[in-house]
């Protein structure tokens, strides 16, 4: 059949593409950092020559040491003096832990040391990255009305027709969660973490939002940082908010390429209840509808005994 | 929605009484709002919220049950550092401890970006060369994000974050193709078993089956020959290695535990190519699995209010029925009783005419013995009210007791 080999053929272009995307990223992430790792590593040896010299301890000692500091810091110990106060598995630590594992961002700033943490991690993800999936899903869907369907409908009563309105409606759409969720985040995080520019700030936002969470920034970690637990909170909240605009953005703009027969092209699965006529009615005709409406609301009554007055006033067939 | 010939009365009358007249819905199903919404998908603001707050519970609970089991291993790692550290100090007295604290923090930047001071710096592979950008570009766009290597000069960061701005959809534009695909071979191959099952099971039982099967399939090629693969290469104990596949397929990605990062080992030269296809397929799979189930339950709640409101709209126009048919019997039988009473006024005219009788007698009975005698009687008074508003209230009585008189006689007729 022509569709399923026009599928197939998709498919591998799509696989093909892909592939040489990875390449070209391999490619411009190993000439843009490799030249730096270098000199950092040069930096490292001569820190370790200088330190030899100066001291009258062995390489051996040395080393046994260093790898002993490491494997810790892996875990998120710290080795250094004015770490010891603060906690890595205090309560709002733990539960800024369980929200990185629960919606996939997975910093891996700390991880479960133990075995049983290991076997609980495991079973708390099985069950609660659905589960999030589904309450994100759920949310996106009941913020879709007054943020999506109505404006679009107030753009075409203001004279645009369907499909501009609804790539007109994107983009104001992706400019403000942009404006909120990326630019005033990163202004806030720079100002509030010590180190962080803001670019810093905005890498972190960008990461962290699209759930690839590499780890490298993680806010709350410096080890003087006023009211923790409180800016943890905060910034869980944040997380799972950005998370459901970005989700939001996902859904309009796959409705949007649904309208402008962008999935049926590239053969993709429709938005779920795009096939659903009645969810097109407001945003296509709306007067139509309301129109609807009124002659069925006018006919919904059903017939009761007692509402005709008298016999010869009930029409005969 | 529910088929609209049920709703239609007209279509429904097998006979050729006349029927009353009434609209083509009788009974709509959706209040005008809920059109607005889409299907059984959309809950309401309760609904959500009461999710919502299971989610915080949740999170709650994670958060005390993580605590209780971490804290104290935490605890005796810091202690144990830092009796290394205090040991250290002691044994080698020329070094004080704010060199050493210098050399401490060097060293974790350094591990921070990437480069492992300890051993040999000549004979590391770099961190950044072809194949570990490739898997990094990879982990970048399917948003697992190990972290253990990761950007660190602004260059790299802005890249990253453009890279992953197209990166994204395209690998979820993969994703989504894959696991159709995959969706659709499957479906085909239940539509085969189902053909080739010859006794009488049911198709959900089937589908129930036939997917748990899959499922299982996937989770042995999938989960369990990777655990076993990793645990023979890396290195990892069980359970670290049904940890990483676990972290690494859900996309969390901690990156504590990683294929192909141990400097110690040789790996071959497909081996971190093969864990890359490997996460690939596994996404895809996991997802198509996802979405079957979620289209299923989707058409099962769909058939579900579907039936339900083919219930109702059945019920609705039952009664509906009943009560037309009851009225149209009233009205049949009071029509009747009004021709009746018609052609009895006209037999007790030419009666009267004929016999001449006192129309006198009339003025002594009661309301009640006067409507009787209207059968035998004459009075030509009431023949206009009669013919003029056509009404069947009988010598200008009132109307409720005219309606219990003709209840009365409509039940002796019976």
């Amino acid at each position: 059949m022509n569709s399923v080999g026009k599928s197939w053929l998709l498919l591998t272009g799509l696989i093909v593409f892909y592939i040489i995307y990875l390449l070209f990223g391999a490619l411009v992430f190993s000439t843009i950092e490799r030249p730096v790792e270098e000199q950092l590593r040069r930096d490292m040896d001569a820190l370790k020559q200088e330190f030899l010299n100066q001291s009258c301890v062995s390489a051996a000692s040395l080393e046994n040491f260093l790898v002993r500091v490491l494997t810790a810091n892996k875990y998120g110990v710290s080795a250094l003096r004015n770490s010891s106060v603060t906690s890595n598995w205090d309560l709002a630590s733990s539960m800024f832990f369980a929200n990185t594992l629960v919606t996939t961002v997975g910093y891996g700033h700390t991880t479960p040391l133990s075995d049983t943490g290991k076997v609980f991690s495991i079973v708390y993800a099985l069950i609660g990255v659905p589960f999030t999936m589904l309450v994100l899903t759920a949310c996106v869907q009941r913020i879709m009305y007054p943020l999506v369907i109505a404006p679009v409908c107030l753009l075409q009563r203001s004279g645009l027709e369907p499909r501009p309105a609804t790539v007109v409606h994107f983009l104001l759409l992706l400019v403000l969660v942009v404006l909120c969720f990326f630019l005033m985040p990163a202004a806030v995080f720079s100002a509030v973490e010590v180190s962080w520019s803001f670019l810093d700030g905005l890498y972190f936002s960008f990461i962290s939002l699209c759930t690839i969470g590499l780890g490298d920034f993680v806010p709350g970690m410096q080890p003087r940082q006023k009211y923790r637990p409180l800016y943890q909170v905060a910034v869980m909240v944040y997380l799972f908010v950005g998370l459901m605009m970005m989700y939001l953005l996902l859904r309009t703009f796959h409705k949007m390429s649904d309208l402008h027969g962008l999935t049926s092209f590239l053969q993709l699965p429709r938005c779920e209840d795009s096939d659903m006529e009645e969810e097109r009615e407001p945003i296509v005709h709306e007067d139509s509808r309301t129109a609807n409406n009124m002659t069925e609301k006018a006919a919904s009554k059903p017939l009761d005994p007692g509402s005709q007055p008298s016999y010869n006033t009930i029409n005969k067939g | 929605v529910a088929a609209p010939d049920l709703l239609d009365p007209k279509s429904a009358a097998h006979n050729s009484k006349p029927r009353l007249s009434f609209s083509t819905k009788p009974v709509v199903l959706n209040t005008p709002e809920d059109e607005c919404d889409t299907r059984t998908t959309v809950m309401r603001w309760k609904t959500v919220s009461a999710i919502f707050f299971l989610v915080v519970l949740y999170l709650i609970i994670g958060a005390t049950v993580f605590k209780a089991l971490e804290q104290p291993h935490e605890s005796s790692q810091k202690l144990a550092i830092l009796a290394q550290k205090l040991e250290f100090l002691a044994m080698h007295d020329c070094v004080n401890s704010s060199e050493l604290e210098d050399l401490v923090k060097q060293v974790v930047s350094a591990v921070r970006a990437g480069v492992n001071p300890s051993g040999n710096s000549s004979n590391q592979t770099s961190l950044w060369d072809l194949s570990s950008s490739f898997f990094f570009a990879g982990t970048v766009i399917t948003t697992i994000g190990f972290g253990n290597i990761s950007p660190h000069t602004e260059g790299g960061r802005i890249f990253c974050i453009i890279y992953a701005l197209l990166g994204i959809p395209l690998f979820g534009i993969l994703l989504a193709g894959v696991g159709d695909q995959l969706g659709t071979i499957f479906g085909k191959g239940i539509a085969r078993v189902e053909k080739m099952i010859k006794w009488k099971v049911s198709q959900t039982k089937i589908r129930v089956i036939s997917t748990l099967l899959f499922i299982l399939f996937g989770c042995l090629i999938f989960v369990a020959l990777p655990v076993v693969i990793f645990q023979q290469i890396e290195g990892w104990s069980t359970l670290e290695s049904i940890y990483f596949v676990v972290i690494t397929l859900t996309t969390i990605g901690f990156g504590d535990f990683v294929a192909g990062e141990k400097e110690s080992l040789n790996y071959l030269d497909y081996y971190k190519p093969g864990v890359w296809f490997w996460i690939l397929v596994g996404l895809a799979y996991f997802a198509a699995v996802l979405s079957m189930i979620g289209d299923w339950f989707r058409v099962i709640s769909k058939k579900t209010k579907e039936e339900v409101g083919e219930f109702r709209a059945h019920a609705a126009e039952w009664t509906a029925n009943v009560s037309a048919e009851f009225k149209e019997t009233r009205r049949r039988l009071s029509v009747d009783i009004y021709d009746k009473f018609q052609r009895a006024a006209s037999i007790k005219r030419k009666l009267s005419s004929e016999l001449g009788i006192n129309a006198s007698i009339n003025q002594e009975m009661t309301p009640g013995k006067r409507t009787l005698s209207a059968n035998l009687y004459e009075d030509r008074e009431a023949y206009p009210s009669l013919s003029l508003n056509g009404s069947l209230y009988l010598n200008g009585l009132s109307p409720d007791y005219a309606d219990r008189r003709e209840i009365a006689v409509i039940e002796n007729l019976k």
